[in-house]
């Protein structure tokens, strides 16, 4: 840098000298001192052009002339300090919230998984000729080792989930067992952190698995606070000792992020269901696939009908990442918060653009001198860019602090079960590339429209002006106009979305769901299975134990039933005696005792509740719901009326399961109690049955309490009457209905908030887009203001005049916005709860507060305009 | 000093400057004010635009390794900045003064008045 500066001041003394020497020899021919120095400065030229063409010569112009560009630009952002933290401002919030949203985006949609080429991870689904895709097929093991040969696939692993128990030691608890294939954790190419996974030798050759196991991070942490000498440990799992030998990342979670991994015994002849996923073999079409698979299950439904669906079958391949990722909802509101950034990266770039707009124009006359006095076009227009492309990348800069902290904020307000366990949500390079591109081309974008526009103006014509000019400021001003009116456009669709997603959710909020969650206390009971295995001795435990509980003071009422209360436990075809059968359809099923109504708060219609003795020798008798009720014909009164359950025909497909002896089919119904929503909030009400608890024993119970109190201050008195009975019993974690149903809001709640947060900055950036624009305007119209008063125009005219352009541009805007905003609605569909459609109540609300917004934004200046002074505005130059 | 010349014209000059300084310095090491003087003995036109064209010529000279420069005293023992012909100036010199000169009969050749209609 140093040596820059001498080298130009070098150059400038002797071009110094040479003036000087002509002098001299000017004045020894006989000029006058004067004369002889103005000869010699004619003679020699613009100096300072001197000067650039040879420091040109050095190679070096161009650095030289970027930082003065730069010091240049630095300067005018000082002097219009306002507009310059506004345009910051915008871009931070639009660039900042894109790149946040785009991580969000990005982690949990587009690559939410750590296994190798999750998208090319495929799950079968099975199905009749009219049957929709309701979730994959599950496979026996026998069948899956047919899978294993088709050479559509390369690699077929299967995972079968059951609850087992954790002994030994500490106290017991249920988990969720993974039991895997051997190839499995090959399937998914993740490395485990210290020890190895499970391969395919540790499955004997007769099947039977070896006693080991991998652990989840979470597990790891919590029973052995991260202690690599965990490796070689054992746990007892299902009384069953098994070494740890490995444990995996903490972003690895395949069906639980909390539990652990075994190996799955190899069984020909058990029939329980396992999920088996594929690899295509290279070259292989998803169609070949399906092709082959379809015919491998014609022969297989030929052995195991019951299994299939009826009719001609269809093989559809699912795709992994279609099955599980954030599907459903999730993905919709995430498509649609893409728009909304959309949306609000528009506005930010709009507001950028008038307000560059604005300087430029402002800047008119200083260009044309700039032009007079010689600057090349290319040269101004270079600046005006470097303005913009500064302006830009400090606002991209600030955009990507602000995304940090927006990611943050979001990934800590995310509810739990929104998205994958394994999702990452940071910013990662390929989001810092685009945000750096999104703010590189908004730059240039919005720099050089105005920088191409206000470098051809009519230089006489400007420079004669008194600033306001005639044709260049009437068609800026034009512009700016249709940039307002976008503004509040853009900010009407905004608005008209954010208030969707507040409908949606407080129609959620005000949902009854059909029983009273209040003070219910949920708790699930585990019994180890070996020590029970009669189906009498497991109800006799279950009898005892809610017996025990009924008796706690402050319990009003309790229950045992199937876990997930209210929801039901599991579907089942049926068929209603005396009509014909309906294929596809199912009921709900639930497991419940005597008190199940009561407990949960749910009103008998009709008929009446079970009895103790019924229950207790597992009578086959129903409780339905209301919806079940009206599967019998009109006019018939289903109390009474037989049905038959399909479940209850089936052996139960897993051994730890007992069922009543004598069990059938066909149940009577003996009553009609209340529809819940038994399938979700947002879901209509499914037909339920609702049966005796003791005609299915599993180990897994579920106690509801409803108690007088806090319902969580029972908790360790219900432990000890479960203690007390069998020390062995496990209890799960102790929720409350009310809890449940907060989950359910949950969603809608985050939507709401993400999406209230977005309208109020776009509403926040539009605002104050409108006012420096209006103001704007308005100071370029000081002179005609000052006219105006001059011929006799009040303070209220002027008022009025600025008000009403103010008020057109609301109106075009508002108009434009809303049409938009059904436009919008139209393309995009709308998933949220209820379906709803544009409200009047909200739509005029929104009319309201844009007017309220752009009212204000004019106030100011208009009151500015009406309080100036004729004669200055007279002689007021922009 | 307008930039409305079109490029050919100035590149000419350029050129032309570029060779008459060369040929300047042929002579001895000069300032840049002894340069300008020579020069416009010999070629008014060139300068036209003005003696403050010749510094970005010397800057170019400068760069292209044809000229060195050292700081010095002048006539009047005013501190100066001198030029000086490097080897490979001279060797540039020459190609080009030859080329010149070759272009230069050309044209004369071309110009000239056939033989029967010399008056």
């Amino acid at each position: 840098m140093k040596r820059w500066e001498a080298r130009r001041e070098r150059l400038e003394s002797e071009m110094q000298e040479h003036i000087d020497l002509e002098t001299q020899e000017n004045i020894d021919a006989g000029m006058s001192p004067s004369e002889a120095r103005q000869a010699a400065i004619r003679r020699f030229g613009s100096v300072p052009l001197a000067g650039d063409q040879s420091r040109e010569a050095w190679g070096w112009l161009w650095l030289e002339r970027l930082s003065q560009d730069v010091r240049f630009a630095l300067r005018s952002f000082r002097k219009n300090g306002s507009s310059t933290a506004v345009a910051l401002l915008s871009l931070m919030l639009g660039i900042g919230a894109s790149i946040a949203l785009f991580s969000v985006v990005y982690g949990v949609l587009i690559a939410p998984y750590p296994y190798a080429r999750p998208n090319q991870i495929w799950a079968p689904a099975v199905l009749g000729p009219n049957d929709a895709v309701r979730g994959w097929h599950w496979y026996s093991q026998r069948e899956m080792q047919e899978i294993q040969k088709l050479p559509a696939f390369s690699d077929v692993m299967a995972t079968h989930v059951t609850s087992v128990m954790l002994t030994g030691g500490i106290n017991p608890e249920s988990f969720t067992g993974v039991f895997l294939t051997g190839g499995a954790f090959n399937f998914l190419e993740v490395k485990p952190i210290i020890g190895r996974t499970i391969q395919p030798y540790d499955i004997g050759p007769g099947g039977e698995p070896a006693p080991v196991v991998v652990l989840t991070y979470k597990f790891w942490q919590r029973f052995f606070s991260g202690d690599p000498h965990a490796l070689g440990r054992t746990i007892t799992i299902d009384d069953v000792p098994r070494t740890i030998i490995g444990v995996m990342p903490p972003r690895f979670g395949w069906w639980t992020d909390n539990s652990f991994w075994l190996p799955l015994q190899t069984d020909l002849k058990e029939t329980a269901g396992i999920a088996v996923i594929m690899r295509l073999a290279p070259g292989v079409t998803q169609h070949a696939a399906e092709q082959q698979l379809n015919q491998l299950n014609i022969h297989l439904a030929a052995e195991r009908p019951d299994s299939y669906p009826k009719g001609k079958l269809r093989t559809v391949l699912l795709n992994y990442m279609d099955i599980t990722a954030a599907s459903g909802d999730m993905a919709n509101s995430l498509h649609l918060l893409f728009a909304a950034v959309g949306l609000l990266l528009l506005i930010a770039c709009v507001n950028v653009a008038n307000l560059q707009l604005a300087r430029t124009t402002g800047r008119a006359r200083e260009i044309a001198m700039r032009l007079a006095i010689g600057a090349g076009r290319a040269r101004l227009v270079r600046q005006l860019l470097t303005e913009s492309v500064l302006l830009s990348v400090v606002g991209g800069a600030l955009g990507v602090l602000f995304a940090v902290g927006a990611t943050r904020l979001i990934v800590a307000l995310i509810p739990p079960d929104y998205v994958p366990n394994e999702s990452r949500i940071v910013i990662n390079g390929w989001v810092l590339l685009f945000s750096l591109g999104v703010s590189m081309l908004t730059g240039i974008l919005f720099g050089l429209a105005p920088a191409l526009r206000s470098s051809r103006p009519d230089l006489v014509g400007t420079l004669k002006d008194g600033g306001g000019g005639a044709t260049g400021s009437m068609r800026g001003r034009a512009m700016r106009s249709w940039l307002v009116v976008a503004e509040i456009s853009l900010s009407v669709i905004l608005l008209a979305g954010a208030s969707l997603a507040i409908r949606g959710f407080v129609q959620m909020l005000n949902v009854d769901p059909g029983y009273q969650p209040q003070r219910v206390l949920r708790i699930e009971v585990t019994l180890p299975p070996k020590s029970y295995p009669t189906w009498n001795q497991r109800n006799t435990l279950d009898r005892n134990l809610l017996d025990s509980v009924m008796s706690l003071p402050g319990v009003e009422a309790a229950t045992i039933g199937n876990a997930g209360m209210p929801y039901s436990g599991w579907r089942s075809a049926y068929s209603i005696d005396g009509q014909p059968r309906v294929d596809g359809r199912q009921v709900a099923l639930a497991l419940i005792s005597s008190r199940y109504p009561q407990t949960l708060g749910i009103p008998l219609k009709r008929g009446r509740e079970f009895t103790e003795a019924e229950i207790e020798s597992g009578m086959r008798i129903a409780l339905i719901n209301e919806s079940a009720a009206r599967l019998w014909p009109a006019g018939q009164d289903a109390v009474g009326r037989t049905m038959k359950i399909d479940e209850l025909a089936q052996p139960m497909n897993n051994p730890k399961v007992l069922s009543a002896p004598g069990i059938a089919a066909g149940v009577t119904v003996v009553g009609v109690i209340g529809d819940t929503k038994n399938d979700g909030l947002a879901e209509p009400t499914a037909p339920a049955v609702y049966l005796p608890y003791t005609l299915f024993a599993p180990p897994d119970r579920e106690l509801a309490v409803r108690t007088v109190g806090d319902p969580l201050a029972l908790v360790n008195a219900v432990r000890m009457k479960a203690r007390d009975l069998d020390k062995d019993l496990a209890l799960g974690k102790p929720n409350t209905l009310d809890e449940v149903m907060g989950e359910e809001t949950q969603q809608p709640r985050f939507n709401m908030a993400l999406f209230g947060s977005f309208a109020a900055l776009g509403l926040a950036l539009a605002a104050i887009g409108i006012y420096s624009v209006i103001s704007y305007n308005v100071s370029q119209r000081v002179q005609e203001i000052g006219v105006r008063m001059a011929l006799g125009a009040k303070r209220y005219d002027i008022l009025k005049l600025i008000l009403l352009m103010v008020a057109r541009l609301a109106a075009f805007g508002l108009a434009i916005g809303l049409v938009g905003s059904f436009l919008v609605e139209r393309l995009v569909k709308f998933q949220m709860f209820a379906k709803t459609s544009f409200g009047v109540v909200p739509l005029a609300a929104i009319f309201v507060v844009l007017s309220g917004v752009c009212l204000l934004a004019a106030w100011l200046p208009a009151m500015r305009a009406g309080n100036l002074d004729p004669v200055t505005a007279l002689r007021h130059e922009a | 000093m307008s930039r409305g010349e079109p490029d050919s014209q100035v590149d000419l000059l350029q050129g032309t400057l570029d060779l008459l300084i060369l040929q300047t310095l042929a002579f001895g090491p000069a300032h840049g004010h002894a340069i300008v003087r020579v020069i416009q003995q010999r070629s008014d036109e060139v300068l036209q635009v003005g003696h403050g064209s010749l510094y970005p010529a010397l800057q170019r000279l400068l760069r292209r390794g044809l000229i060195v420069a050292e700081d010095g005293l002048s006539e009047n023992n005013r501190k100066a900045r001198f030029y000086r012909l490097t080897a490979k100036g001279r060797k540039r010199l020459t190609a080009e003064t030859s080329k010149w000169e070759r272009f230069s009969s050309a044209i004369a050749r071309l110009l000239a008045p056939l033989p029967d209609q010399n008056s």
